[in-house]
């Protein structure tokens, strides 16, 4: 675990992966993962992308959670190229309730914390699409830097959409302690959500009772 | 067969894959990986083929690769949709001339052109794109000269023999095709006279 001010990184345990059939339908997912084809995921689908993460040498999902606990969502660096330093960072509240609040940028800013603090990453690249105002906002608040647009580079219900393209190298990151400071970031009160049963626990405990 | 100009897109056969380590060993690779030196043995070449043929024969779709024949019949290079996404219709070319003594003459200009109007006349694509860095001044230049407009800049992405580059994104739409002919037309590119 990392504790920032808002919320804490942590491993994506089931009581993330338990909201994850949820999140990964949302319209924030889709957003956030705009190269994607848009299509339903199942359960099934849930669990090989979770898998998928936990098994590359490349990237990670890391969970983000509030400090009471409270799974928000997730963030994630990918393609990381050992060579040259750099990775793509990606970050989604799956938890829409904190979609665009200090703690949804606090998340961000633990993953640039991450990235530059711990694994002594050079750069990291993020993108958005145009109309996405929230994740622009979160990604310029952090310290991202717009470098480009793709124009008309992905296809969003019945348009073509441009893609923002950010970056930010790690002589642009002040250092998190400094980052927080300056931007003040406030607690959103949001209530924590009821937790939900795991579907597996009785017939979990069922089989160990017999073995 | 793509007929152009100066080069023929052929497919990407043995007289190419047999290439593949001489081309990954020189400064192709170096320009064409955003700096990387790479000491691919034989057998690693071997197996990265394998892999991709095996890919290909379990139906993967997202690639197209042409090798770039000399009308002398030389085989000089690859290019190729390295990226295809359907349900964008985006295409991000690659490209590679391994045999450097063609750099310079047209040839990976003819065989970008035979590229994209493949791309825009057969596979119907929306756009297509591609990245290189501002190391590969070569490459640059012929974005201009093709029509590809500079979309976006990564800076400090690239490391290059202990030098800092910027990736570059180009781009190019369909609506600003004009047709494979016209650009030829435009930049004067013409066939080598018979000796």
């Amino acid at each position: 675990m990392i504790e920032g001010k808002l919320v804490d990184l942590v491993p994506f345990e089931d009581d993330f992966a338990i909201h994850m059939e949820t999140w990964m339908n949302e319209e924030a997912w889709f957003r956030a993962r705009l190269w994607e084809r848009r299509e339903p995921h199942t359960e099934d689908d849930v669990k090989k992308f979770i898998e998928k993460m936990e098994k590359s040498e490349r990237g990670a999902l890391i969970g983000f959670q509030s400090k009471d606990g409270d799974p928000i969502g997730g963030v994630i660096f990918d393609h990381e190229w050992q060579r040259v330093r750099k990775a793509d960072a990606m970050f989604f509240a799956g938890d829409t309730r904190y979609e665009g609040t200090d703690e949804h940028l606090d998340g961000l800013l633990m993953l640039l914390r991450y990235c530059f603090e711990t694994r002594n990453l050079h750069r990291l690249d993020a993108s958005a699409l145009a109309f996405d105002e929230v994740r622009i906002d979160l990604l310029r608040r952090a310290g991202f830097v717009h470098e480009g647009t793709l124009r008309q580079h992905i296809r969003y219900d019945g348009d073509y959409v441009d893609v923002e393209m950010f970056g930010i190298l790690a002589e642009d990151w002040p250092g998190y302690e400094q980052k927080v400071a300056a931007l003040d970031l406030q607690p959103s009160g949001i209530e924590p959500k009821p937790k939900p049963e795991k579907k597996d626990d009785k017939e979990t405990e069922a089989g160990e009772a017999k073995s | 067969m793509l007929e152009g100009l100066l080069v023929d897109l052929v497919p990407y056969g043995k007289a190419f894959t047999d290439l593949e380590h001489k081309w990954r060993n020189n400064d192709s690779s170096f320009f064409g990986s955003g700096g990387d030196r790479y000491f691919a043995t034989r057998a690693m070449v071997r197996r990265h083929m394998e892999r991709w043929a095996e890919e290909r024969e379990r139906g993967a779709d997202d690639d197209v690769a042409f090798g770039i024949r000399t009308k002398d019949g030389e085989p000089i290079g690859f290019i190729g949709i390295n990226w295809m996404v359907p349900y964008h219709r985006l295409a991000m070319l690659g490209a590679k001339i391994g045999e450097p003594e063609y750099w310079g003459g047209g040839y990976g200009t003819d065989a970008l052109l035979l590229l994209l109007e493949y791309a825009f006349d057969w596979l119907d694509i929306h756009k297509a794109w591609l990245m290189t860095t501002t190391m590969n001044r070569r490459v640059m230049r012929q974005m201009e000269k093709v029509g590809f407009t500079l979309e976006a800049q990564q800076r400090r992405a690239a490391l290059a023999d202990g030098v800092w580059y910027d990736w570059l994104a180009y781009g190019l739409l369909r609506e600003e095709w004009p047709g494979r002919a016209a650009v030829i037309e435009r930049i004067g590119l013409r066939a080598r006279e018979e000796v």
